[in-house]
């Protein structure tokens, strides 16, 4: 018998099988939102005019709708016309909608929201440091936040239409 | 009566296979020409018998008897004929029924092909491959039974699932691959019966390399299928994403192209023996990993099928196969006969072997680090994390690049020790046509590192093949005149084996060049447009025709007409378009590409309407993608030729 054969294998194969067997019992697909129900992690960006900054804080009181998106994600163009066409209802009603830049240039956003429209204000993320503290894995993504500030629901990928409604008009 | 006469025709075959087995072990054992006998005859009953319940399913799927189980699952009075015939591995367990009559066929095979040669292996080799057999049979009987009674039987079935409909490429691609996991299976029984034998003869390694040769043909074709399928229907221009599933079947093509080298010199010098055999042994494990993959519901994959029972039974049966493999490794690998011939080195074509071992091997780590790390964390810390292309392509990038350029150092290298003088008529040529290409591509203003790094390792590989692959015939032509043809195919024929090589190693320069130019120069354009619009993409103007609505048997789709011209040269008409199921939520884009040697024009659609004049879509420019799928092709060929059966009379 080698033994230095078999502590090898034993080396590769019982840390391999745990794993594997590890795994079994969880869905694959849904990505566990650690962020629901927590208070979101506060930010006070400016505009893409740079004529105001938005602090999360000062919104309290009312739902928020945080959109991260960018010009170069084709899902963000299929889901920006239908926010846009949404957001007047909800705004007249208290909600206040931002779409938050990632990882892109505020003159090829411009370009994106006069092709998509503008419903509401974009805000400039310097180093990406919001959607890190939101851990925005990919764009679009979309946090809508309670009264008291809190994370009540997150889309990962362009908003489900009835879903996302369902949600905000539960915080409404 | 389906359900019952497939269920009695499994049942023979898990008779006939654990008959087999214990046959085939004991006759290994004590040495039983008689038991060995009886093994085969048992591995041709059970062929028959697979075959026959493979029949009745496919009989039953194509006459639409929904009594039958699998059938009331996947099969539906709206599917076209071919759709009914692909739906037996559409679903989990119509798929591990196929993977029983596959596995049936190499055994009978492989009972063919050892009836009267090899006394000392083939008898445990052919025990080890109908155990194999008896567990997947077992599925099909219990687990996994796809001949269940249904009754009241349904009137309608709701049809397979649509990714599988929507290409007839799904016709080719599993069965290529199936061909290839399941072939492994071969080559594992008979490297485990070297270590149960506990010798391994030059006879013995060669019969396993050739043994090797047939999977991997398939598996290679099966991966390069599945490129081009997802390239062809999942509409986001790729052909390669890292999936989980993917990677699964990249594992094993990994290993076991290590294996087809190392097994060289193991041939030639009875050296690497334990190494070989881990290699060719781990190949067919990670075949049991990647189905494992698939079948388990533990990876997010477009491959998955659903959440299953049948995972922890793979797991297990995993688990069971890499013990046995580790410790047989362990027992039996000192007791191998010690090396003919030592390794030369450092500058030969000896080490040139190893280096691409180990670069193979550092590759399938570093894929199967990347494929499980996602469960490794969340066992570890609760979270769930995703691996992206990133990460894989920062590893695959240098090291694909590096086994391109042992391509061409490793042959241009001697087997022996090289004097100086040797080795700059030998490299001096492919260099020179190297820094010809680096420097014409410069020239053209093409300045990315990585492609250029692997345009000119592939120039350096491309001429050292191609001169070693004329070498015998331009010598044999020297020293005997006559016509210079006639001398390099009689020189060719003679060294049939070794030019297949070559010429698979052509398919992989190809491969090579048509990825770096594809992955290096993407260009993908999003447009919008209105009926009747022209727009230029590239070099390319298209002209948007109108879209319009059709209505098909299994689904309806729209579909989008575009013009399209390259400068005065009329291209035609493409039609990407999007289909909808019923069984599916959301549509399904059906690209449509215009593909050449130069570069491909791929349209995939975003949005459709009919009853308006919009449409949305993706524009993909990629040059040399062909290249890609031209290369397989080549690689299949050349594997075809070195797997060929020598004539008899005549050794292998």
């Amino acid at each position: 018998m080698n033994w230095k054969v078999l502590a090898v294998g034993a080396l590769l194969i019982i840390p391999l099988v745990w794993v594997l067997a590890m795994g079994f019992g969880k869905d694959p697909r849904a990505l566990p939102n650690v962020l629901e129900g927590k208070q979101a992690p506060g930010f006070a960006l400016q505009t893409m005019d740079g004529d105001r900054t938005v602090d999360l804080a000062e919104l309290r009181g009312k739902p928020v709708v945080v959109n991260f998106y960018s010009s170069w994600c084709v899902p963000c163009a299929q889901e920006h016309p239908w926010l846009v066409k949404v957001a007047p209802a909800y705004q007249a009603r208290g909600v206040t909608f931002l779409g938050v830049i990632y990882n892109d240039e505020p003159v090829k956003v411009k370009a994106f929201l006069r092709r998509y429209g503008e419903a509401y204000p974009t805000l400039i993320d310097p180093a990406q440091r919001t959607a890190m503290d939101y851990g925005v894995a990919g764009v679009p993504e979309t946090f809508l936040i309670d009264a008291e500030g809190r994370i009540a629901r997150k889309f990962t990928g362009p908003v489900v239409p009835d879903q996302f409604l369902a949600a905000l008009e539960a915080l409404l | 009566m389906i359900s019952l006469l497939g269920r009695a025709a499994i049942l023979v075959a898990l008779a006939a296979c654990s008959v087999g087995a214990v046959a085939g072990l004991y006759g290994g054992w004590k040495g039983s020409a008689e038991a060995a006998r009886w093994s085969r005859i048992m591995a041709w009953a059970f062929f028959g018998a697979v075959t026959v319940a493979t029949g009745l399913m496919e009989y039953a799927l194509l006459t639409h008897d929904f009594s039958v189980h699998y059938v009331s699952q996947v099969g539906s009075l709206d599917s076209p004929v071919w759709v009914s015939i692909v739906s037996l591995w559409s679903s989990l367990e119509g798929s591990i029924l196929f993977w029983a009559f596959i596995l049936g066929v190499y055994a009978a095979g492989q009972a063919w092909w050892t009836r009267d040669r090899f006394p000392a292996h083939s008898s445990w080799a052919m025990g080890m491959t109908l155990v194999i057999g008896v567990f997947f049979t077992f599925l099909v009987a219990g687990i996994a039974n796809p001949f269940g009674l249904v009754d009241p039987a349904p009137a309608n079935g709701p049809g397979p699932n649509p990714l599988l409909q929507n290409h007839i490429l799904m016709v080719v691609h599993p069965p290529t691959l199936y061909l290839g996991y399941v072939g492994m299976t071969v080559p594992f029984a008979m490297g485990a019966a070297a270590l149960l034998a506990g010798n391994i003869n030059p006879a013995w390694s060669r019969a396993l390399r050739n043994a090797m040769m047939v999977p991997w043909g398939f598996l290679t074709a099966g991966i390069l299928l599945g490129g081009w399928w997802s390239y062809d229907v999942l509409g986001w221009g790729g052909y390669w994403a890292w999936d989980p599933v993917e990677n699964a079947s990249l594992l094993p093509w990994l290993t076991a192209t290590a294996f087809l080298h190392s097994a060289m010199l193991m041939e030639r010098k009875e050296q690497l023996k334990g190494w070989t055999l881990t290699l060719l042994m781990g190949s067919f494990l990670l075949t049991i990993l990647g189905t494992f993959m698939t079948r388990s519901g533990v990876f997010n994959s477009v491959h998955s099928f659903t959440q299953s029972e049948i995972g922890p039974i793979f797991l297990g049966f995993l688990a069971v196969g890499l013990v046995f493999t580790v410790v047989l490794l362990a027992a039996r690998i000192d007791k191998l006969a010690p090396p003919t011939e030592g390794l030369a080195g450092p500058v030969t074509r000896d080490v040139a072997f190893l280096a691409q071992n180990l670069v193979f091997t550092a590759i399938t780590f570093t894929v199967l680090l990347g494929t499980v790390w996602p469960l490794l964390n969340e066992a570890i810390s609760g979270e769930r994390i995703s691996v992206g292309e990133p990460y894989f392509n920062q590893w695959a990038v240098p090291l694909g690049f590096l086994l391109v350029f042992l391509m061409g150092v490793g042959p241009a290298l001697p087997w022996g020790r090289p004097s100086a003088s040797a080795m700059v008529t030998r490299a001096g040529l492919p260099a020179l046509f190297t820094v010809l290409v680096v420097g014409l591509l410069l020239a053209l203003d093409i300045r990315a590192p990585w492609p250029l790094a692997v345009f000119g390792a592939s120039a350096f590989a491309l001429w050292v093949t191609i001169g070693e692959m004329l070498a015998p015939g331009l010598a044999r032509w020297r020293s005997t005149g006559g016509s210079l043809p006639i001398a390099l195919w009689q020189a060719s024929l003679k060294a049939r084996r070794r030019q297949a090589g070559y010429i698979v190693h052509l398919g992989v320069i190809l491969v090579a060049v048509g990825i770096a130019a594809s992955s290096g120069w993407r260009h993908v354009h999003e447009l919008t447009m209105i009926k009747n619009e022209t727009t230029s993409v590239g070099r390319y103007t298209l002209t948007f025709l109108g879209s319009e609505a059709v209505q098909e048997s299994h689904r309806t789709a729209s579909v989008a007409r575009f013009h399209v011209s390259a400068g005065s040269n009329e291209l035609g008409t493409l039609e990407p378009r999007m289909n909808n199921y019923p069984r599916m939520g959301s549509p399904l884009p059906a690209p449509a590409v215009y593909s050449g040697p130069r570069e491909d024009l791929y349209l995939s659609l975003v949005q459709v309407d009919p009853r308006t004049d919009l449409v949305s879509l993706q524009a993909v420019i990629q040059p040399m993608v062909w290249w890609i799928w031209f290369g397989g092709a080549v690689m299949a060929f050349g594997t075809v030729l070195a797997a060929w059966p020598a004539r008899k009379g005549r050794p292998a």
